[in-house]
């Protein structure tokens, strides 16, 4: 604290040059109306009024920022110091001075002039910036000091598809301004809010902005609301876009600026009543694209081969390669340490680097990835360098700078849905033109780079897809329909989507949500319904939760439940597969998965393991880190719940129904995710979708379980489901019967299998009521 | 249970009842008993799980939800009324196609595996075609051909030989380019690539974009494998660097449209080359079928124009 001070006097003092400048500016004469005595509260007060009581500066004070009025000049010099603009009280910090040099070295800030004449005309613009440009961090402050949403009581905006990205950015952008996090600039993300009633600027993944507009259908909060990334097309963004173009209508005085990154933004413009568009140039280089003359073979080996190559032979700069996903990469990363090793030892040639990146790597694992290339081994030498295999997060999502080389075998995983089977699974597939393009791009950040394409000239142009399809084209969309009925849209079909999903996908969901209760037969919310969509969980998890103090074991089904929305808590690393098996055991409850993943959440909170649960996760080969998370879920679940008022129950321990009705509980939920195993091996087939399964190798289940639920259905080769329980098929007939009406199922084993359940317990009824009479 | 043991039962005594006649003997029918026991508790291999799951989700994937769908009936009583979803005039109305890629093979690859498949069953059916075709039109075909093949074989060689008496070079005709190895083409290329390749006679510029092209073609394929696969002790990207300069210009240049040579290119072999013979008497007094430079205009010994002419 006396530090702190002690720098801010320091501060002052270097500032009264500055200060004697600034006199003379005719936009910051408001700021100097008073004797020097008066100076800090003088500047709060005036700013104050002028903010609050006379928004638009018809006060004594001719000079001050009109609302939607003002220029860049003005900006500049409110952000010029010496006091903070949106904190009046404080001294800006020689940080901030710092960081503001950069700050208006930003091609965004060239055009800032141009942006605000632009904002101020219209309602909708769409805004594009190509990555590095510095769209994310500064045009929220651009709109701040014009827009100025304290005085109005409100804030703007911005969201990001990713939660990641808008805890960084906000911590970045409060540190630009000068502000405690969570105060002035704040974040927003699933199960966690940094945010305070000061809060103007607030960051949100756009999952949660449409949260709010659940409960608030106008978004009265927010006076701007920036739709970043755009171009990512996920779900909730996707779903903004339909939601705030109604929106827009009914608030005229809400702004709304969609950020994209790529040229695309015709199709935005021409969706958002041919909004205006402004483009700004990134800071990029030529990359010179090659092709190869043959389609390749095998497209990892040829990454391989072809990163070698690069290493032997181009000169000094950073290696990008895109693989799909984390097992491939970590393969791909060995075989490259190994042949580069060789290549050293033989071949004379510099150190090379290697490193992974995916999404499900420890955060610190990914930090290396920012590491300088290693150092050539004697001075002069052959220079080193690194090499990033990666997935697609680093197509777009992550910047890294010194990458000169990408290399691009044209596949990544994406999440395919199909109603008629009903699966939502990650499949290797071709990447767009856009992608290509984007990947290409990421070789010419420094400087003038190369890409190298897996394919031919004729397969890009022949082979892709323009656009990558929107994620709403690619997921179920059950949790989706939820909350459009809850954010009071009611005619489903008619929604004006960017890109409107095929028609089966919306009937599958209605009927999902039907089933579980949540829509009745008009597609009207039930009020089961409402109460699940005050979850931030999928249906099926909702309605479990929700329906778990019936069978007496809500607290152990709210631990599930926030297991199940977290990553994978087992680790299973290559070198030590039959270590972390062992562990595994110790936990194993041979009726399922999910019961044993309960036993390793209780195992976790017992007061053993929070000694010091770090090592204790270490020594068990399970994720800290999903474990952490699941603890944090469970408590924003548990406040849900209080709020709610669903009861928290447990069957004591030593009851033998204990874990039954923890199955019963799954049943509950999950009615439609059952399998039932074929008489005639191991094979399962899925209820109502008939389709051939295997359990997944990962599993503890017993081979001799009739009958299970599962938790998610993983499309291969092979047709796997993954997280399975055994359960009971009366239970299926008890606890959803009209999911469950045997006259409707297609003739076939489990038609004749649940017909027989049937029968035995209507005779078990007929015979239990006579013999007590 | 019952049910079935009786419909087997009926279904063998029906199918022995023609050769044999008669009931099944009780050996026989321990037999047939085992065999079908076996049957049943065969364990189908992997091989057959992995053709029947496909095979079942293939078929669950191609057959459209229906009207019976609970969620259709909520769709139709909130107007759908088929047809796509939304406002949007282009939106969809089949869900995206689920594609299971099962090995590593490059973008492409599939393609390329099926083309070659195509190719050769058009080549077989080609043959057959060519079988039916009768001897009449075989040779007048062939003959065609040959004389085409010619005609273009001349074409060039007039052009080089214009090339040599507009370059000042010692070319002749009768020498074959394609024959020299690249260090003739890159010694040509010196010569030529600082000139425009518009500037150059629409007459014998086909002959140095060829060899552009040709020269471009091999700088990628450099680049591509050979810079790749040299060893570590490559050591001179500069020069590289000069090269790829250079090759840029041209690049862009060779790619450009050119309608001057369009409109050459779309005259025929024999054409094209009496142009060129035209050019070098009128320019060179030169005569390509004599292979011979005349000192003056009249050209005196020259039996005529054509090659005929000179027997």
């Amino acid at each position: 604290m006396a530090a702190e001070q002690q720098t801010s006097r320091f501060k002052r003092r270097k500032m009264v040059p500055a200060d004697d400048v600034d006199r003379k500016n005719p936009y910051l004469a408001h700021m100097y109306n008073d004797n020097e005595s008066q100076h800090d509260s003088g500047v709060s007060l005036s700013d104050a009024a002028s903010l609050n009581g006379h928004p638009n500066g018809n006060g004594s004070n001719g000079s001050a920022m009109k609302r939607h009025a003002t220029t860049m000049k003005q900006a500049q010099t409110a952000e010029d110091g010496p006091h903070n603009y949106f904190k009046p009280a404080a001294q800006l910090s020689d940080r901030y001075f710092g960081i503001l040099k950069t700050r208006r070295g930003l091609p965004v800030h060239a055009q800032r002039q141009e942006f605000l004449d632009m904002y101020q005309k219209t309602q909708i613009l769409v805004f594009v910036g190509e990555t590095g440009s510095g769209k994310t961090t500064q045009i929220p402050q651009f709109v701040l000091f014009d827009d100025l949403p304290q005085s109005q009581a409100k804030m703007v905006a911005c969201t990001q598809p990713r939660r990641v990205a808008a805890m960084s950015v906000a911590q970045r952008v409060a540190q630009e301004m000068d502000v405690t996090l969570g105060e002035e600039v704040g974040y927003s993300i699933r199960f966690e809010d940094m945010t305070s009633p000061k809060t103007i600027l607030k960051y949100m993944t756009d999952g949660m902005l449409l949260r709010e507009a659940m409960n608030d259908h106008n978004l009265t909060r927010y006076s701007t609301i920036i739709l970043d990334e755009a171009h990512e097309r996920t779900l909730a963004t996707d779903i903004l876009m339909g939601l705030l173009k109604e929106v827009v209508t009914r608030r005229p005085d809400l702004k709304l600026i969609i950020m994209s990154a790529t040229l695309d933004a015709q199709k935005f413009q021409k969706y958002f009543m041919n909004a205006p568009l402004l483009a700004v140039p990134g800071r990029t280089h030529p990359v010179e694209i090659f092709y190869t003359p043959e389609p390749e073979r095998d497209y990892v080996e040829a990454a391989l081969r072809t990163v070698l190559q690069i290493h032997a032979t181009e000169p000094e700069g950073d290696i990008l390669l895109f693989l799909t996903g984390e097992e491939e990469i970590e393969d791909a990363c060995r075989k490259i340490r190994l042949e580069s090793d060789d290549m050293i030892r033989e071949a004379d040639a510099g150190p090379l680097e290697v490193y992974p990146l995916y999404g499900s790597l420890p955060p610190a694992q990914q930090q290396k990835i920012f590491s300088a290339a290693p150092a050539p081994f004697k001075t002069g030498g052959r220079p080193g360098r690194k090499c990033i295999v990666s997935t697609n997060i680093a197509e777009t999502s992550l910047t890294i700078d010194g990458i000169v080389y990408v290399v691009d075998p044209g596949f990544s995983k994406q999440k395919v849905y199909n109603p008629r089977i009903r699966v939502e699974s990650l499949l290797v597939s071709p990447i767009s033109k856009a992608s290509a393009q984007q990947r290409a791009g990421r070789a010419g950040r420094t400087r003038p780079g190369k890409c190298f394409r897996l394919y031919t000239e004729g397969a890009f142009k022949k082979e892709l897809i323009d656009q990558s399809y929107p994620e709403i084209l690619r997921s179920n969309l059950a949790s989706t329909v939820l909350e459009l009925k809850k954010l009071g849209i009611d005619d489903l079909v008619h929604f004006d989507l960017m890109d409107p999903p095929a028609p089966e996908t919306l009937m599958r969901a209605l009927e999902e949500l039907n089933y579980l209760a949540c829509l009745d037969d008009e597609g009207e919310l039930t009020a089961l319904g409402k109460l699940a969509s005050d979850f931030p969980l999928d249906p099926a998890l909702a309605v479990m939760l929700i329906s778990s103090p019936e069978f007496y074991c809500s607290n152990e089904i709210l631990s599930l439940t926030s297991l199940l929305s977290v990553p994978q808590v087992f680790v299973r690393p290559a070198a030590a597969r039959k270590r972390a098996d062992e562990m595994k055991e110790l936990f194993t409850h041979t009726d399922g998965d999910h019961l044993t993943m309960l036993n390793v959440y209780h195992a976790f909170k017992s007061p053993s393991a929070q000694d010091n649960p770090k090592q204790w996760c270490h020594d068990h080969f399970l994720s800290y880190r999903a474990l952490q998370q699941a603890d944090n879920v469970r408590l924003q679940l548990k406040r849900i719940m209080e709020r709610e008022e669903v009861e928290l129950v447990s069957t004591p321990f030593e009851d033998k129904k204990y874990y039954e009705n923890i199955r019963r509980a799954l049943v509950a939920g999950f009615f439609m995710q059952v399998a039932k195993r074929e008489s005639s091996g191991k094979t399962y087939v899925t209820v109502k979708d008939e389709q051939s399964v295997l359990l997944h190798p990962s599993t503890v289940l017993g081979q001799d379980s009739e009958w299970v639920v599962y938790n998610e259905f993983v499309l291969t080769s092979k047709n796997y489901i993954r997280t399975v329980t055994a359960v009971k098929p009366e239970w299926l007939l008890e606890i959803s019967p009209t999911y469950y009406n045997v006259e409707e199922f297609r003739k076939g084993e489990v038609k004749s299998s649940l017909m027989k359940v049937r029968d035995r317990a209507n005779r078990r009824a007929a015979v239990a009521p006579a013999g007590r009479r | 249970m019952a049910d079935e043991e009786e419909d087997d039962y009926l279904a063998m005594s029906f199918d022995t009842a023609g050769s044999k006649q008669g009931k099944e003997t009780s050996i026989q029918r321990t037999a047939r008993l085992k065999k079908e026991a076996a049957e049943r508790g065969r364990v189908p291999s992997k091989r057959e799980l992995a053709d029947q799951a496909k095979a079942a989700r293939e078929a669950a994937l191609a057959t459209q939800l229906d009207a019976s769908n609970k969620g259709a009936k909520m769709m139709a009583k909130m107007g759908f009324k088929g047809g796509a979803l939304g406002k949007s005039e282009d939106a969809r109305t089949q869900p995206i196609e689920v594609m299971l890629k099962e090995d590593r093979g490059g973008i492409g690859m599939d393609s390329e595996k099926k083309r070659k498949i195509r190719e050769a069953a058009a080549e077989v059916e080609d043959q057959h075609k060519r079988r039916k075709v009768d001897e009449v039109e075989y040779r007048e075909r062939t003959r065609n051909e040959r004389e085409e093949w010619r005609a273009e074989g001349q074409m060039w060689s007039a052009m080089r030989t214009l090339e040599g008496f507009e370059t000042g070079g010692v070319a002749t005709g009768a020498e074959a380019d394609d024959v020299r190895g690249h260090a003739g083409d890159a010694s040509k290329l010196t010569e030529t690539e600082h000139k425009p390749l518009r500037s150059i006679n629409v007459l014998w510029r086909p002959l140095v974009k060829q060899r552009l092209e040709k020269e471009r073609d091999r700088r990628m394929r450099y680049d591509l494998d050979q810079s790749l696969s040299r060893k570590g002790d490559y050591e001179d990207p500069d020069a590289d660097q000069d090269d790829k300069l250079a090759l840029g210009a041209e690049v862009e240049e060779l790619d450009e449209e050119d309608p001057e040579l369009e409109e050459l290119e779309a005259l025929s072999f024999a054409e094209r080359l009496e142009k060129i013979i035209k050019e070098l008497r009128e320019e060179y007094y030169y005569c390509f079928w004599c292979k011979y430079r005349y000192p003056d205009e009249a050209m005196e010994d020259c039996p005529g124009v054509t090659e005929d002419e000179h027997g």
